[in-house]
């Protein structure tokens, strides 16, 4: 009995804050810093309703779901071919080159900050746009997307495989036929937890835009001293900042289990 | 597929993208870190822009080294606020596995709960954790602290044990944007959210964990504690060492943070570092970023030697 109630005590305490943030955005900014308002207040819609006044909401908002979802396009399109051949091909060299793109994500990304903001304003002349931004986005997801579709790839049996080879299908329709349906859920999920991943980049999203291709860490990083006491639109912002991704989150627990241990650990 | 050139056309994409992502800003920072250059420069305006002509050779290094007071300071925080974040969360993540490994009444939803700190955004994180909980005049932390001294305060009037009470001094809140406070407080945000995570993957190994064998234990009369020693926790040998690689990998770069607790104000990292440098002097900045990719890589086959081979099977 001890046990599931310790469970709970402690699961509630870690949602805590969040519950904390939530409950901040229903209150008036007023009310937020009285104490006596903590528990027992007048909720309101206000800070809603106005998240487009106050902080131009749509805008950032609109630029992250469309950075997301293309740079999820892009990098699955890039990395399931090379997750495909990976598994299904492999070489001698297939394991190092794996561990070769882990390794660029260990890349501290401050290092490379000036090279890349130098060569996107004064080169190549893209930056602070959308292009630039789903571009880096995908390159910095690569490596997890691709082992995570090899693991699951890798999971397809072979015999299935070689029954079809046998019966001469070509390589297209053995993958449409047989590797996609298989893999369909891998897939999805993995898509989601790109999606997911690609939504929460605050480093390279905030520092390679300025206006236009600006997403909602931006909006974020830039209210993160409050001029004044505004904890009650600053948490309505933040909730809908993080809102949608917390949830769907919920629902890609185990593909991000197996996607960041590589799937060594399922 | 007989044709070998097909699985190198299909994987050629990613590998392209990911060298150049690799080796082209990493050789220009390289490139930088060489030559005296900075943004602005009333002295020497020859400086402003990259050239060969301003070579310097390590004189950027040596300068970050040995004349910047900052760097080994910040080496010295990065490694201390990693290491903590690494240590909380193992053996916290470890505990709360165990513990919530049997199936109970709401089990999904308190793994659901549990998972969310995960999933939020590092600013946001940062925000809500600065301002609306350690804040120690508005937030959380203020107002406990506030009522923890009303409580001590009325306490004065018992008639004997008020007298102990009156000798306690007011509580002063603590506020986390201090030099000292600050690093805490950052290690606090991210093991909050990183603690989930740890959870989530020991509980998904715990799940295959051998029952036979802790059947047979137990009739040997094994107790809990024994139990876990030498049972549970070998078993979690790989995730555990799997938790603290990613982490390291993820905590070498933090920013979000550490800028938005303190700016900086006496709790910088690497990476902090680099984007100050950055305001003005490149030169010194690709420099540090070149010792930071240095000590990642450090890090990272350290790290990798220990666990990659058995991630491999």
């Amino acid at each position: 009995m001890l046990r599931p109630a310790l469970a709970w005590v402690i699961a509630l305490m870690f949602f805590f804050p969040i519950f904390w943030m939530v409950l901040t955005s229903f209150k008036t900014d007023a009310d937020a810093v009285k104490p006596e308002f903590l528990f027992m207040f007048t909720p309101t819609l206000d800070n809603y309703l106005n998240m487009t006044d106050n902080y131009d909401y749509w805008r950032f908002a609109s630029n992250s779901i469309i950075t997301s979802v293309f740079a999820t396009i892009f990098t699955l399109f890039v990395g399931v071919p090379a997750a495909y051949a990976m598994a299904f091909d492999p070489s001698r060299h297939t394991k190092d080159i794996l561990v070769w793109m882990l390794s660029t994500k260990m890349l501290p990304a401050a290092a490379v900050l000036y090279p890349m903001t130098f060569l996107t304003k004064n080169f190549l002349g893209i930056f602070d746009t959308h292009f630039l931004v789903v571009l880096v986005l995908s390159l910095i997801n690569l490596p997890i997307i691709i082992w995570m579709l090899f693991t699951y790839f890798k999971e397809i049996p072979k015999e299935i495989i070689e029954a079809a080879k046998m019966d001469g299908t070509t390589a297209w329709s053995e993958i449409r036929h047989i590797v996609l349906p298989l893999a369909w859920g891998g897939l999805a999920s993995t898509a989601l937890l790109c999606f997911i991943f690609c939504w929460n980049e605050a480093y390279w999203t905030v520092r390679l835009t300025t206006i236009d291709a600006a997403t909602l860490s931006k909006l974020i990083e830039g209210n993160r001293a409050p001029e004044g006491l505004f904890f009650g639109r600053l948490s309505a912002v933040s909730t809908a900042a993080v809102g949608p991704i917390v949830v769907l989150g919920w629902f890609c627990q185990k593909q991000l289990v197996r996607g960041l241990t590589f799937g060594a650990v399922k | 597929m007989s044709n070998r050139a097909i699985p190198r056309i299909l994987q050629a994409p990613a590998v392209i993208l990911l060298l150049v992502w690799m080796l082209v800003p990493l050789g220009m920072t390289i490139f930088f870190s060489l030559i005296r250059y900075v943004l602005n420069s009333l002295r020497r305006p020859e400086w402003t822009s990259p050239s060969l002509e301003n070579w310097r050779g390590l004189g950027n290094y040596e300068y970050v080294l040995y004349q910047a007071k900052d760097f080994w300071l910040a080496v010295q925080n990065s490694l201390f606020i990693i290491t903590s974040v690494i240590s909380i969360t193992v053996l916290l993540g470890l505990a709360i596995a165990v513990l919530i490994n049997r199936a109970f009444p709401g089990r999904g939803i308190v793994r659901v709960l549990l998972i969310s700190p995960f999933f939020i955004m590092p600013d946001v994180n940062a925000v809500l954790w600065t301002n609306m909980i350690l804040d120690p005049v508005l937030g959380l932390n203020g107002l406990a602290v506030e009522g923890l001294n009303q409580i001590i305060t009325s306490m004065h009037d018992i008639p004997i044990i008020g007298h102990f009470f009156s000798l306690w001094p007011k509580i002063e809140p603590i506020s986390f944007r201090a030099t000292q406070t600050s690093a805490i407080a950052v290690i606090v945000m991210v093991a909050w959210q990183w603690t989930p995570f740890a959870v989530l993957i020991f509980m998904t190994s715990l799940q295959s964990e051998d029952q036979q064998q802790k059947e047979a234990a137990i009739l040997d009369g094994a107790n809990s504690w024994a139990q876990f020693c030498y049972l549970t926790v070998p078993h979690l040998a790989r995730p555990i060492a799997i938790v603290v690689m990613i982490q390291a990998i993820f905590h070498l770069s933090l920013y979000a943070e550490i800028e938005i607790v303190s700016r900086g104000n006496g709790n910088k990292n690497l990476p902090y570092l680099i984007g100050e440098f950055a305001s003005n002097n490149i030169g010194a900045a690709s420099a540090t970023g070149i010792l930071a990719v240095i000590l990642a890589n450090l890090i990272a086959i350290f790290l990798l030697r220990i666990i990659g081979k058995s991630l491999m099977d």
